[in-house]
């Protein structure tokens, strides 16, 4: 358990959070939705080690790899 | 409308032009040297060709719904379900490329400028500026861009042909090996000229409609004339050697030193390009978070700044473990992954735009 990663980016997300409620509260509910779904998204996505994950860069390499020989 | 604001048309010329080269005049020249060796300066020739081709594209569409960016008229075109899947795909392809960018950055500030400074740190900085500008509205992003826009270009362009002893026989033998060369050098860079495409995200906002073609279009020669120049500096101050530098601009301001007193010219260069970055990652920032709240149908885009530059942040780490992966990505993958998203798909929605409207007009010829 990486204490020192998970503390910080729920530090951050915290105060994402605070930083906007101000002006969010006056709007749509969708809105709020939409903000707290974003910021829960970002924050699990920080719980992993993602460095080594396959991600978007990883599948865009996969997916061009056939035509990366011909480049070559 | 989420955005209210407007821009001129000589604000979107810079913004477009830094979003395409602050990141640009640091890779472009290695890399294009690396293949095209002294004849490199010919590539952004041949690159700019992709270039005008995604601008004339993105012109067409916005001629056609003037009013809208590519999450809206995409849905108008393919209907709601494949539109909002259309535009996914360029949102999300828009948030990759600017957790990439952020991570090239903080990269190279790191390892040339703050040794010690955990990329975190460099990466949370700048993206928290680029968020206030993001949460001030197309009007920051574009005064920024000019603002900033006279301080990046003229010392770049300045600075070497008066400090910097210039070899101009470097220039010959042009074509030595043929054309394929330059051509093989120009793949890199015409994946950055096709980031034109982020226009469609600021065209509804122009103040000054009937300047915006020519406008477009010589951004795109003004980002080709800047390669070219540039390329050419780092050609006559490096000589042969220049494509086996990653970053020959870097060197050529390293190598220039004038009467020992002012030394280490390179990092006034690096402060400008911070500013030349922090307006391309902005112009990009803002594209997201402005179709994402569109594509989400919000009342304000301004709330999703903070969450969007979080996830940026994010995928600055995902799946790049060091610097080698993200230099594979833009040699071999970004040429192709580029066009693909920024010019042939919104190639096939004009098309299909285009034939939908004749359809169109057919049906109300035909019952009137």
């Amino acid at each position: 358990m990486k204490w020192g990663i998970i503390l910080s980016v729920t530090a951050l997300a915290i105060t994402l959070i605070l930083f906007e409620w101000p002006k969010l509260r006056k709007l749509p509910k969708k809105d709020k939705l939409v903000f707290l779904a974003l910021i829960l998204v970002a924050w699990t996505l920080s719980m992993f080690d993602l460095a080594n994950l396959p991600g978007p860069t990883s599948v865009v390499h996969a997916m061009f790899k056939p035509l990366q020989t011909i480049f070559e | 409308m989420l955005e209210k604001g407007k821009i001129s048309a000589s604000q979107l010329f810079m913004m477009m032009f830094l979003a395409v080269v602050a990141s640009g005049v640091m890779w472009i020249p290695g890399i294009t040297g690396k293949y095209a060796h002294n004849d490199l300066w010919l590539s952004p020739l041949l690159a700019a060709i992709p270039g005008f081709f995604t601008t004339f594209i993105v012109l067409r569409l916005h001629k056609m719904y003037p009013e809208m960016t590519v999450v809206q008229y995409s849905e108008e075109i393919l209907g709601r379900f494949a539109g909002k899947a259309f535009s996914l795909l360029i949102l999300f392809f828009y948030l990759h490329i600017s957790g990439v960018t952020v991570r090239y950055y903080a990269e190279f500030i790191v390892t040339n400028f703050l040794h010690k400074t955990p990329i975190s740190v460099v990466v949370i900085t700048m993206l928290a500026v680029c968020a206030l500008a993001v949460m001030g509205g197309v009007e920051v992003v574009g005064r920024t861009a000019s603002l900033f826009f006279p301080v990046f270009i003229v010392p770049l362009l300045a600075i070497p042909p008066l400090l910097g002893d210039m070899e101009f026989h470097q220039l010959f033998p042009v074509l030595e090996h043929g054309l394929l060369p330059p051509i093989k050098g120009a793949f890199v860079p015409g994946g950055w000229f096709c980031e034109m495409f982020l226009l469609s995200f600021y065209l509804p906002y122009v103040r000054d409609q009937q300047k915006t073609v020519r406008t477009c279009m010589y951004g795109v020669a003004a980002i080709m004339f800047f390669f070219v120049v540039v390329n050419l500096f780092s050609l006559f101050v490096l000589g042969k050697q220049v494509g086996d530098f990653l970053f020959p601009v870097n060197a050529v301001f390293r190598y220039i030193s004038v009467a020992d007193f002012f030394e280490n010219p390179e990092s006034l260069v690096m402060a400008i390009w911070i500013l030349g970055m922090f307006v391309k990652i902005s112009v990009f920032y803002y594209a997201v978070v402005l179709g994402a709240s569109q594509w989400l149908g919000v009342s304000d885009y301004r709330p999703l700044a903070l969450p969007f530059g979080f996830l940026i942040g994010i995928f600055s780490f995902w799946s790049i473990p060091n610097i080698d992966v993200g230099i594979f990505f833009d040699i071999f993958t970004f040429p192709l992954y580029s066009p693909l998203i920024q010019t042939l798909l919104p190639l096939l929605l004009l098309l299909v735009g285009t034939w939908r409207k004749r359809r169109q007009t057919v049906k109300q010829n035909t019952a009137g």
